[in-house]
């Protein structure tokens, strides 16, 4: 028996796993003491690698590559050779029809690592041709790179997961700690246990709300009216340092008026909070000796996110809690490597290492790293914008790596329609998910667990993972396929192992210049920026106050509320909002085919609703019900809870027979094109006869495993002539 | 005294790992052989507006249990409250003298000869917390348990919370009184 140190690949907390190795099978995980996880895990890292072993309890396996020579026709299994020279033919006839930019491509923000992200979007810049690359950073943290980036320069967490916990006061907004990151979480009781005032923003009463010194069950919908009004208070009770503020920031002024007219008393309708309340909460972040604010998609899965985004580092900016420990402004990526998928330049908009593709300089830098003439200038398609973009005729191939998204983007039956207009869609995956169901070629890709690489946790911290197992099918390393796609279609690529290519990105970006294998050996972890190798990486950024934007100082950026866009009507009277289950992740492909995970929780999942809301409807606990928006229905079971508002329910993501994203509405922020999940409106029915509703949901969950099942067991098998 | 596992609930996030690792300890650690219908953790996480927690066993020094079994199947040992799952005929009487809702009645099905029809009976237990008894690592919840929620009190572990607790009474409590 012998143990492989890894890094969960679940969320972004990055702990490190012992995977315990019997006879070349996976027969156990045991915590490790990362520097986050300090020997603790959740119950996903503790159980969620048995579908290593290929349950089928959800899915199978993909185990061969395959090809659908029709449209509609059944998927046939092929050797490699036939699969690349196929799928690399068919690309090279649609950009030779089509154009460079109608070929879609994506990076994976999980178990693949931050390599494979590379060599993907090197395929799309000097192969493909174009900047048609995004990760789901886009329908996650997207404005928080985005709003971050112009106010302070840096995207991503500017203080570590460790310094959680001796922060004096945390301002917790839209963020469910409990159920995004246990082990996140596990940092918060501990900054509460050292004495810590806590303040969460939620319309839920979540687990860190009732260790709160101060809930403020704002309406869903009102963020930016709320952060306004404590930027209000800050300045009208001048409580905002005013030092600070002179010699660090910019935009006082303009940032000055648009929220003279959020005060506390003005904002009480819009969020639904007693002014009283507002004061109290922004006289404690300001009283704080040191602050720190996390968020999650509660600010960022809106069609008005990167405004608010800007306007909380606006209150960090004010009161000076920026540029040293303990202090800061935290959006916790969700994901077990988004932060690398975005490190890495799975990024429309950026090169590796946050390289802007519009500066001419930078092109010229990778284009003769990379032996091509030239690099398209021109920022690509994101991935909320693929199913309009193909309905329009402008994307024609997409090369779909790592990603369900006919689960996880919003609005799926718009999504299948677009999907099923494509005229190539190559699905590079571990599992027969839905989405690889309807592909035309399918490569099957090696899994976390049979690879090793290295993840970028949510604080910018690299860690390496180790390879535990040799996959037990006719799979292949993501960054193998690529290479041999790139070699196929006359850009000859080849890497003998995840180092070479992790050496190659290092010389090509400056941040993450230091960050060595070597250094990243065992428990290494390195926060970029790492700029040379005697570097340790940087824990906490801005030091000195210098901010990465030109001029060196922080921007103070306001803008005035905008309201959701699927307002409730009679017809629809509630608000769905998603959000996450702890047992379970994303796209539930690798949990659901986990024993322990999938026993605790399975279909058809469940709506959280207030009781007096469920009374009103003639529903109780644990009935089956149906959920309708506009767009779309869905069944699945009710959860009365008195912890949920009144007028809204809560749906998890991640379920398949219940699945939220048919109900949930494609409106996205202008700027970063992130999706409002947080806002549909839906109407909630009681089913009368359970029975057959119970029934119904087996039924349709049978159907549903079986016919994935059958894509992989009943493919063609063309036997040698 | 007896020996118990409670939680702290100011801890408690409320993510299940507990029930879990339960549930997979009491299954000879075979992941393979779970399904709902032998899912059934012996701790249970409670959310209430103002608390999460598991609640379980809190092997009593007076079982109700042991007291209302009229099989004699509820026992004291090793400084617990052990089910005798042989005796335990699934009357459901401990289920109902139980003030903490501790204790769970399960049936299974088992080959038995002597029904010749179906070659099949039911077997009833009694499942509540049995301190992991005969798991060398100990108890499976609190070493998974990623906040440390979860503790095991034992008469030395009472005695000196108890004594800091008096400690902190003499220097702070009088102070406050006389000032």
């Amino acid at each position: 028996m012998h143990k492989a140190l890894t890094v969960c690949p679940y969320c972004g907390s990055g702990c490190k796993i012992n995977l315990l190795v019997e006879n070349g099978t996976v027969v156990g995980a045991e915590a490790a003491n990362g520097r986050t996880n300090q020997g603790q895990l959740c119950l996903k890292g503790y159980y969620g690698w048995d579908f290593l072993n290929d349950t089928r309890l959800l899915t199978p396996r993909l185990r061969s590559p395959m090809i659908r020579r029709e449209k509609g026709g059944q998927l046939e299994e092929v050797s490699w050779d036939e699969a690349i020279e196929y799928a690399s033919s068919r690309l090279r006839q649609i950009k030779e029809k089509y154009g460079a930019k109608s070929i879609m491509h994506t990076g994976s923000s999980r178990g693949t690592g931050n390599e494979t992200n590379y060599v993907m979007q090197k395929f799309a810049r000097a192969v493909s041709g174009n900047n048609n690359i995004d990760c789901c950073a886009r329908v996650c943290h997207g404005p928080s790179v985005s709003g971050l980036q112009v106010t302070l320069g840096n995207g991503a967490m500017s203080n570590s997961i460790c310094e959680i916990e001796d922060t004096k006061c945390l301002l917790v907004f839209g963020y469910n700690a409990a159920d995004s990151h246990p082990i996140v979480a596990r940092r918060i009781l501990k900054a509460k246990q050292k004495g810590a005032k806590i303040i969460v923003c939620d319309p839920r009463r979540i687990e860190t709300a009732r260790l709160a010194d101060l809930w403020l069950p704002l309406k869903n919908g009102s963020n930016m009216a709320l952060v306004n009004a404590f930027a209000n208070v800050l300045i009208n009770e001048n409580l905002y340092d005013a030092d600070y503020v002179a010699r660090y920031t910019e935009g006082f002024e303009e940032y000055k008026a648009i929220v003279a007219k959020y005060t506390p008393e003005y904002v009480e309708d819009i969020t639904g909070l007693p002014a009283q309340q507002i004061r109290e909460a922004a006289r404690m972040y300001a009283a704080a000796p040191t602050a720190t604010i996390l968020w999650g998609m509660g600010v960022t899965q809106w069609g008005q996110a990167v405004d608010v985004v800007k306007g909380l580092s606006g209150l960090a900016l004010m009161t000076g809690n920026l540029g040293k420990p303990n202090v800061g402004v935290g959006p916790v990526r969700g994901q077990n490597n988004v932060q690398g998928a975005c490190d890495m330049g799975a990024l429309p908009n950026v090169f590796p290492g946050y390289q802007s593709v519009t500066d001419p300089a930078i092109r010229e830098k990778f284009a003769r790293a990379w032996g091509v003439d030239s690099l398209d200038g021109e920022p690509g398609f994101t991935l909320t914008e693929v199913p309009h973009k193909i309905m329009s005729g402008e994307i024609r191939a997409n090369y779909l790596m790592g990603e369900d998204p006919l689960q996880t983007e919003p609005d799926l039956s718009e999504m299948r329609q677009a999907f099923e207009k494509l005229e190539l869609l190559i699905v590079q995956d571990i599992f027969m998910t839905k989405t690889a169901s309807v592909a035309d070629v399918i490569f099957p890709s090696t899994s976390w667990g049979e690879h090793e690489g290295v993840y970028t946790a949510a604080d910018r911290g690299f860690q390496h993972f180790e390879k535990a197992v040799e996959p037990k099918f006719n799979v292949k390393t993501d960054w193998q396929i690529i290479s041999l796609m790139a070699t196929a279609l006359g850009y000859p690529m080849h890497y003998n192992n995840t180092k070479e290519i992790w050496d190659e990105l290092r010389s090509l970006c400056p941040l993450y210049a230091g960050a060595t294998y070597e250094k990243l050996e065992g428990f290494g972890y390195i926060p970029w920026p790492c700029p040379d190798e005697s570097s340790p990486g940087t824990p906490w950024l801005y030091e000195g106050n210098k901010f990465d934007r030109p001029g060196g100082k922080g921007l103070l950026f306001a803008s005035e509320w905008r309201p959701p866009l699927d307002l409730v009507d009679d017809a629809f009277p509630l608000v769905l909002c998603t959000v996450r289950e702890v047992g379970h992740y994303s796209c539930r492909s690798m949990t659901g085919n986990c024993t322990a995970l999938a026993t605790l929780a399975d279909e058809p999942g469940y709506v959280q609703i207030n009781p007096r809301d469920a009374e009103k409807l003639g529903i109780s606990d644990q009935q089956l019900v149906w959920v309708s928006s506009r767009r779309g229905k869905v069944i699945t079971r009710a959860a009365v809870n008195e912890r949920i508002n009144v007028g809204a329910v809560y749906m998890t993501y991640q379920w398949w027979i219940g699945a939220c994203n048919e109900l949930t509405i494609d409106h996205l922020d202008p700027i970063s094109k992130t999706p409002e999940y947080k806002y549909s409106a839906v109407k909630v029915e009681m089913i009368d006869d359970q029975r057959w509703a119970e029934n119904y949901v087996q039924t349709e969950y049978s159907k549903l495993k079986s016919r994935l099942r059958h894509a992989v067991d009943d493919a063609i098998i063309r036997l040698p002539a | 005294m007896n020996r118990f596992v409670i939680a702290d609930p100011q801890k408690c996030i409320g993510c299940f790992t507990c029930e879990v690792a339960c549930v997979v300890a009491h299954n000879g650690n075979h992941l393979g052989a779970l399904t709902p219908e032998n899912f059934l953790p012996r701790l249970k996480v409670v959310k209430e507006w103002n608390i999460s927690t598991p609640v379980l066993c809190r092997q009593c020094e007076d079982a109700p249990c042991a007291n209302a079994c009229p099989n004699n199947a509820i026992i004291h040992a090793k400084d617990s409250i052990q089910v005798l799952q042989e005796k335990c005929i699934g009357c459901k009487t401990c289920a109902v003298a139980c003030p903490y809702g501790a204790m769970d009645i399960v049936t299974r099905v088992v080959y038995d000869e002597r029904n010749p029809l179906s070659g099949h009976t039911v077997k009833a237990e009694a499942q509540k917390c049995d301190l992991c008894e005969g798991r060398a690592e100990g108890q499976a919840c609190i070493s998974a348990c990623p906040t440390d929620a979860l503790i095991l009190m034992t008469h030395e572990s009472v005695e000196s919370m108890k004594q800091k607790k008096r400690q902190r009474a003499a220097l702070e409590g009088i102070s406050a009184i006389l000032s």
